[in-house]
């Protein structure tokens, strides 16, 4: 495989409130590679937002500290960059698209407005006019320059002009100009007639179609990797199903890298290659998405997936799970969920385990990866 | 979609006719306080007047209230405000002390926009730390000191100290120049005459810093309070996924956003900016309708002057409705949902 | 995603208000500030001599003195101890705040909660709401300094008067701010829910509506009494309200008879020591004022609830429920009144 364009390393994220310290995020560790979605699946407050904001360091500091670990982009540790630098590594080195409640796009600008503002943004990056980020061995081939249309630069991630050494002066863009390649994203995002909405706010469009403006705005930057945080919670099934779609058929034209962050197991089942389970802050089972779905080696992946309504059967319980999702301030001790799992031991409240392989002797590289924060993780097949 | 440039004279024109009622009201109101109480209406209003304007007067006394309030409003409109205790007419004398006002209070409006929004800013980006500490401190003292202290404050000790004039609008008592406008600044470059304008910003400067440290604390407060609103929303995370930086998420984002609440206390603005011409422009020898209020109540030992005390209360009143009729106006163009039909 | 809190009885609103005030030192600074000058207050009322060296006309001998430690604020040109009137203006201004203040949120705040709780359209209760805030909103066309001048120029010189001409115009922000709240809490999910299982109309209004309104509006009422101290003693400086000399000192009046005096440059104290009067009390309530509201305004209460108190809000409510850019209707209308 390739090398990884993001990789996370033993990532802790703590909130200190007034009340007291919770450890949202512990020891996480991903990569993330081009063209491969890796997803992140588990239920409200295990952390998987907090991490998701974390990598961009959207997070607001003073409550929420970095406790440890690194987040490495071309040769940089992220963790490490001063604010300053920050918005230099966002918008062409990462982008991200939110979840869509009312107010995912600002109120106040037409959608034209919005869509050019991040053309702008990458060509005078691409033009060298404003500084962009450099890390410190940058590990892509910048032998081809960028292109100017847009199919067909959208086959590699955005490259800075500057590290190749020459900068290009260009004149300055027209309203019109951009209103070319705004128009382009649109109906890259599957819109059709987008002249029509290019004059309108955000209150008169669907929520579908603010998503899908969402999507465009992101990838116009052509982002090395992109961050999707609950991209469809928010959207009506039809519609989920239709931006799914087209995220999909994306991810084969554009090679970004997706962070996909979901509470909903069918859509990561449908949109991941690698799927991550989190709990309690921690990720408990990691591995390809067919896998750890039909196999799975935790006890929690393995209730989350049997407590998921089947659609074909409109009888009997709907299974769920014993207890409550515990309270960060008050861990327990070792594993975080030995309180509700069927497999416990006394080895389960001693120490806190963490990622082990499931078959590290499988040919399949993409296979090896699979994972399990268990102990016990060999019994879990036999569970009901 | 219903905001067409054409359809923002449909918008103006129904928040227009809003207006009138409320208007109406306010004339109604100082009739009921002019007219009512006073054994001797006609003296009061027109003191020291010819006796046909006595007469004329004393004719509409003993008529039934509602012929006696539409004589009222009749003269109103006519111009006739009355007469003040020298039997001069009091709306001429209003009529040129307000654009000298209309001044003092711009200046004051720019000087609170360009200082006081900003530190909103500051104080939401900063929000618990110590900037945000320093900003509350600074406009509630601003708020809490009482328009002549900090009058004098200025005029006495502030003025030399930076070497400033705080007297009047201009250093001579008489300009060369014919006064089209009676607003000092825009006279003096109508005029063509650098030194006299540069003049007569000299003068302007301290009265309307007092002003507006004074009441800065209500655009800084709003401002505040809605950027907190608005920083933790999502398309203040995109904008900054975008990678503007931080500057640009804050000023072009949030805050064209946040100024949407802040328009809806432009009404309380410009009351209280109006009382504070009161002191003010007594304290600096300021020749507007300030100082004609404080004379005609009764400032500082001058005979009180009923007429010119109505005219004043009306104006105020009429300058109040105004500013809210503006920051309806504003607020319809600046939040897009505002649909103008 | 917001970490959950730990799960713990919920504060009472005096635990909540008490680590507002920790946490915020200007708002500590503030109810302390207030304290004081409450206790100073108190002693000078009950029994001057505590406090007081001389009497406010008391020829003490001493002609434009500076400051000194029989004079901590001087003498002025009759030779009165400058101090002893300072301190015994302090009830009368401190007093006649809260008064005017009180007055006008009972008064006020009465008539908003009739007009925002019974105004349904069309009953009576909904023509009468609105006849209520046309006339609140012709009130409110006039800015409150020259409304109460003029009423004073009709009414007489005087504390009485003055006093009267202030309630007269100050009633009509409560009603506009108290009628917001009601309208705002009516539209809440458990009242509603109150209403649909029956709970009689006065009951709703007395526990649920009083009770919630009355925070917003008393940390509106703590401000305003620094708003009214203000406008009073700028009636005072205008020369309308109290003379000076007198037996019973006013903060405003002796800074206008010292100041018309001329003597400002050669005596600066004189001016000063009532200046500094009003500025410290003033500043004091809308130190703590300001702080109360943080806690109180839902807008910035998110803000700061998420910072310190350690009461996340629930994962799933939006960061507002209204699009931004509209005004709840909880906002109140003037944030910090009319200063004058």
């Amino acid at each position: 495989m390739t090398e990884p364009v993001l990789e996370v390393r033993n990532l802790s994220i703590t909130y200190t409130v007034g009340a007291g310290e919770f450890p949202a995020v512990t020891n996480i560790s991903l990569k993330l590679y081009p063209g491969k979605v890796v997803g992140i699946v588990g239920e409200t407050g295990c952390g998987k937002s907090t991490l998701a904001k974390a990598i961009p360091r959207l997070l607001p500091e003073p409550p929420a500290t970095i406790g440890g670990g690194q987040i490495i982009f071309r040769g940089t540790d992220l963790v490490k960059v001063t604010k300053r630098q920050l918005p230099m590594v966002r918008g062409t080195g990462i982008g991200m698209i939110f979840q869509e409640p009312l107010n995912s796009l600002n109120p106040a600008y037409r959608v034209f407005d919005q869509v050019a503002e991040s053309i702008r943004i990458r060509h005078y990056r691409d033009m060298g006019y404003v500084k962009t980020f450099q890390g410190g061995e940058v590990p892509f081939d910048y032998s081809k320059r960028p292109t100017a249309t847009v199919s067909s630069s959208l086959t590699k991630p955005f490259v800075p002009d500057g590290a190749v050494g020459e900068v290009v002066r260009d004149r300055l863009r027209t309203r019109s100009d951009y209103r070319k390649e705004v128009l382009e994203y649109l109906r890259l995002v599957r819109i059709n007639d987008p002249e029509t909405i290019l004059d309108l706010f955000p209150h008169e469009l669907s929520g579908g179609m603010r998503q899908r403006i969402m999507i465009a705005m992101a990838l116009s930057e052509r982002p090395a990797v992109l961050i999707a945080d609950e991209p469809t919670s928010a959207l009506d099934v039809t519609i989920q199903a239709q931006v799914l779609t087209l995220m999909k058929e994306l991810i084969d034209e554009v090679q970004t890298a997706i962070l996909f962050i979901s509470h909903d197991l069918g859509v990561i089942a449908e949109t991941a290659d690698f799927v991550g389970v989190m709990y309690a802050g921690q990720i408990v089972e990691y591995g390809p998405v067919a896998e750890v779905f039909h196999s799975p080696r935790h006890p929690y992946t393995k209730a989350l997936l049997r407590a998921a309504p089947n659609r074909y059967k409109s009888e009997g319980q709907l299974s769920a799970m014993a207890g409550s999702v515990p309270n960060l301030s008050r861990l327990p001790s070792g594993c975080r969920f030995h309180p509700r799992c069927p497999l416990v031991r006394p080895a389960c409240k001693a120490k806190l385990p963490t990622l082990d392989p499931v078959d590290p002797s499988n040919p399949d590289p993409e296979a090896r990866v699979h994972a399990s924060a268990c102990f016990f993780q060999s019994e879990v097949p036999s569970l009901p | 979609m219903g905001r067409n440039p054409s359809d923002l004279l449909i918008f103006i024109g129904k928040r227009l006719l809003q207006l009138i009622p409320v208007l109406v009201g306010v004339i109604v109101l100082t009739f009921f306080f002019t007219h009512l109480d006073l054994t001797n209406v006609c003296n009061e209003w027109y003191p020291h007047a010819g006796a046909s304007t006595i007469h004329n007067c004393e004719l509409t006394v003993n008529q039934p209230l509602a012929n006696q309030f539409v004589q009222y409003f009749v003269n109103l409109l006519h111009g006739n405000w009355g007469t003040d205790v020298y039997g001069a007419a009091v709306y001429p004398q209003i009529a040129a002390a307000l654009p000298a006002t209309l001044e003092l209070v711009l200046a004051a409006l720019f000087l609170m926009v360009v200082i006081g929004i900003p530190l909103g800013v500051i104080a939401a980006q900063f929000s618990g730390r110590w900037a945000d500490h320093l900003v509350r401190v600074f406009y509630l003292s601003g708020w809490a000191t009482p328009t002549y202290l900090g009058a004098v404050i200025a005029a006495v000790f502030l003025g030399p100290l930076l070497g400033l004039p705080s007297g009047g609008e201009f250093s001579t008592k008489a300009v060369p120049f014919s006064q089209y406008t009676h607003m000092s600044v825009i006279d003096a470059m109508l005029a063509g005459s650098l030194p006299y304008t540069a003049d007569a910003i000299s003068h302007l400067i301290l009265p309307a810093v007092v002003l507006a440290f004074i009441n800065m604390g209500i655009a800084t407060r709003m401002t505040r309070a809605s950027m907190l609103e608005v920083l933790p929303l999502d398309y203040v995370r995109s904008a900054r996924m975008k990678g503007l930086s931080e500057f640009w998420v804050l000023y072009k984002h949030a805050l064209r956003n946040a100024l949407i609440t802040t328009t809806t206390v432009l009404g309380i603005t410009a009351g209280g900016l109006l009382s504070g011409t009161v002191v003010v422009e007594e304290v600096f020898l300021w020749p507007g309708i300030g100082q004609y209020a404080y004379v005609s109540i009764g400032g500082g030992g001058s005979v009180p002057n009923f007429a010119g005390a109505i005219a004043v209360v009306i104006i105020f009143a009429i300058a109040v409705v105004a500013a809210n009729l503006i920051a309806d106006i504003l607020y319809g163009v600046l939040d897009p949902r505002v649909d103008w039909r | 995603m917001a970490p959950t809190p730990p799960a713990s009885r919920p504060d009472s609103s005096a635990r909540v208000v008490w680590r507002v005030l920790r946490s915020n030192p200007l708002s500590l600074g503030g109810f302390a500030l207030i304290v004081l000058i409450g206790v100073v207050a108190a002693v000078v009322a009950i029994d001057p001599h505590l406090l007081i060296p001389y009497g406010p006309q008391q020829i003490t001998g001493a002609y434009h003195a500076r400051p000194s430690w029989a004079h901590p604020f001087g003498t002025d040109g009759n030779s009165f101890d400058v101090y002893s009137n300072v301190l015994l203006a302090l009830p009368l201004d401190l007093g006649i705040g809260i008064l005017i203040a009180g007055s006008a949120l009972l008064g006020g705040g009465t008539l908003g909660l009739i007009a925002g709780f019974f105004d349904r359209p069309g009953t009576l209760g909904g023509a009468l709401s609105v006849v209520i805030m046309r006339i609140t909103d012709i009130f409110l066309s006039f800015p409150s300094l020259i409304l109460a001048l003029a009423i004073t120029r009709a009414l007489g010189l005087g504390v009485g008067p003055t006093v009267l001409a202030i309630g007269l115009t100050w009633w009509p922000y409560y009603v506009r701010l108290v009628r917001g709240e009601v309208l705002a809490v009516k539209g809440l999910p458990y009242v509603v829910a109150a209403r649909a299982s029956g709970v009689s109309e006065w009951r709703i209004l007395a526990r649920h509506v009083i009770r919630n309104v009355l925070e917003p509006v008393v940390v509106f009422f703590t401000l305003d009494i620094g708003t009214v101290l203000v406008t009073y003693s700028t009636i005072g400086f205008i020369g309308v309200a109290s003379k000076y000399p007198s037996a019973q000192p006013e903060w405003g009046a002796m800074l206008a008879f010292y100041q018309s005096s001329g003597a400002i440059n050669a005596y600066p104290w004189e001016v000063f020591a009532p200046g500094a009067a009003i500025f410290v009390t003033v500043f004091a309530f809308s130190l703590l004022g300001d702080g109360l509201r943080d806690i109180l305004d839902p807008r910035t209460r998110r803000a700061f609830v998420r910072s310190s108190a350690g009461r996340e809000p629930p994962a799933e409510v939006p960061a507002t429920a209204l699009p931004s850019g509209t005004v709840p209707p909880s906002a109140p209308a003037n944030d910090l009144g009319a200063p004058a």
